[in-house]
């Protein structure tokens, strides 16, 4: 895989262009600022950029480099990396693309096994989303949603998290090492007991539903 | 209930205020650079010694077993020790409200620790000082037990705003304390103008 990457911390940038290669990746892109990578990238196509959050043009350098990225090359997958899970950013790099996008702590994709899985989701267009802050709002459901959340069985909670990270029914199958035809069923089960209508075949509008369900209090619209 | 002492025109008596709000406002704008500190230094630091770990797990033969897991639990101790890291910087200066402003950091911390809070703003930034005294008023009110808070915050020529409602005395003490020192006042809305006896609104000049 291409991958482009804009990191303003030079320690972690080299450690993490030292990791993308040996997990075999292409690095074609290196920048400190998101005004750096995107000169670069005229000029050398990606598959995913890797941006972090906080870095120039100040505050937030990666999201506003995220979305020139988006409407210059609406292909191209989005990998954000942080030091803080904070869904209040989950939110807005939502705002930014439901599709081909990730959003995960940097201390999470220190190995080649999870760096290959997390850049080979999003460019198979999935959202992934950081399982430190999936499991804290399935955890932490709002206001009345807590008694609906109570009744789910404990599996039935672990493809809701697994659900909130974006995962496709292959994948919450393989994490949990059970049929395909098993997760649809707990699926089926878990958006009956929530309440929830969506068409579980459709990936994304599913994570979004499951994560507007989690994070909606007593009284909103 | 405490009263703001008037405005003063004598220079004699106004310039000792001012030098101690100055030094408020520095205090508020140290702990924010104390925050950037940790992210830009240690958490960096340690995240890329996880990312070396993970370069070390690829090289080690497949058959080392236990070395590959070993490697695997060093990260999660980093992990542990990046999560402490991020409980302090937040009760230093929370990096959400330096980036984002009030509404976003006591949205994120209400939906954290499920707290009775609503918060509505519109967007405004009014500086570390101002925004971090409101801030860690409510915090402090939210952490002992009071009941649900909705907090409105804008900006006025140059001060922050912040009408509380649901506000106790306890709520009044804390903020009346934070904003004093900045120059700042904590009054009841008079009920003819819409507020309630648990209506306060706190006015904060920015620097």
């Amino acid at each position: 895989m291409r991958v482009a990457l804009a990191e303003d911390g030079a320690l972690f940038r080299e450690g993490l262009q030292l990791l993308l290669q040996a997990a075999g990746h292409e690095v074609v892109a290196v920048a400190a600022g998101g005004d750096e990578l995107l000169g670069l990238l005229a000029s050398t196509p990606a598959d995913v950029a890797v941006l972090d959050i906080r870095m120039p043009p100040e505050p937030d350098g990666g999201l506003a480099t995220a979305e020139r990225i988006r409407g210059k090359w609406p292909e191209m997958g989005l990998l954000f990396l942080s030091h803080y899970a904070e869904s209040h950013y989950l939110m807005r790099i939502l705002d930014i693309g439901t599709d081909a996008i990730g959003y995960r702590l940097k201390e999470k994709v220190g190995s080649v096994e999870v760096l290959t899985d997390t850049l080979g989701r999003i460019a198979a267009g999935e959202i992934v989303i950081e399982p430190v802050l999936a499991k804290r709002l399935v955890e932490r459901p709002r206001g009345e949603k807590k008694d609906e959340v109570a009744a789910l069985s404990q599996r039935e909670l672990d493809v809701l998290r697994l659900m909130a990270e974006g995962r496709s029914n292959a994948g919450i199958a393989g994490q949990l090492y059970v049929t395909p035809k098993a997760v649809e069923k707990h699926i089926a089960s878990i958006f009956t007991k929530l309440n929830l209508h969506t068409d579980a075949a459709e990936s994304h509008r599913r994570v979004l539903a499951v994560l507007t369900y989690l994070r909606s209090q007593r009284g909103d619209d | 209930m405490r009263l703001e002492p008037a405005p003063s025109d004598d220079p004699l008596l106004s310039v000792a205020p001012q030098a101690r709000r100055r030094r408020e406002r520095e205090q508020w704008q140290r702990r924010r650079r104390l925050e950037r500190q940790l992210h830009d230094g240690a958490a960096l630091r340690a995240s890329a010694l996880a990312l070396q770990l993970g370069l070390f797990q690829h090289r080690v033969p497949e058959a080392e077993r236990e070395l590959r897991t070993a490697i695997g639990a060093l990260q999660d101790e980093l992990h542990a020790v990046l999560q402490e890291l991020r409980d302090v910087a937040a009760q230093i200066y929370p990096p959400l409200l330096d980036e984002a402003g009030l509404g976003p950091a006591l949205r994120e911390l209400a939906e954290r620790r499920d707290l009775p809070v609503r918060v509505r703003d519109d967007g405004g930034r009014f500086g570390a000082a101002a925004e971090g005294a409101v801030y860690f008023a409510l915090v402090e009110a939210l952490g002992s037990d009071t009941g649900p808070l909705e907090v409105t915050v804008r900006g006025e020529d140059g001060t922050l705003v912040a009408t509380v409602r649901g506000a106790g005395p306890a709520v009044r003490e804390l903020l009346t304390d934070r904003a004093r020192p900045l120059g700042g006042t904590v009054r009841t809305v008079d009920p003819a103008a819409g507020g309630g006896p648990d209506t306060i609104v706190a006015r904060i000049p920015c620097e």
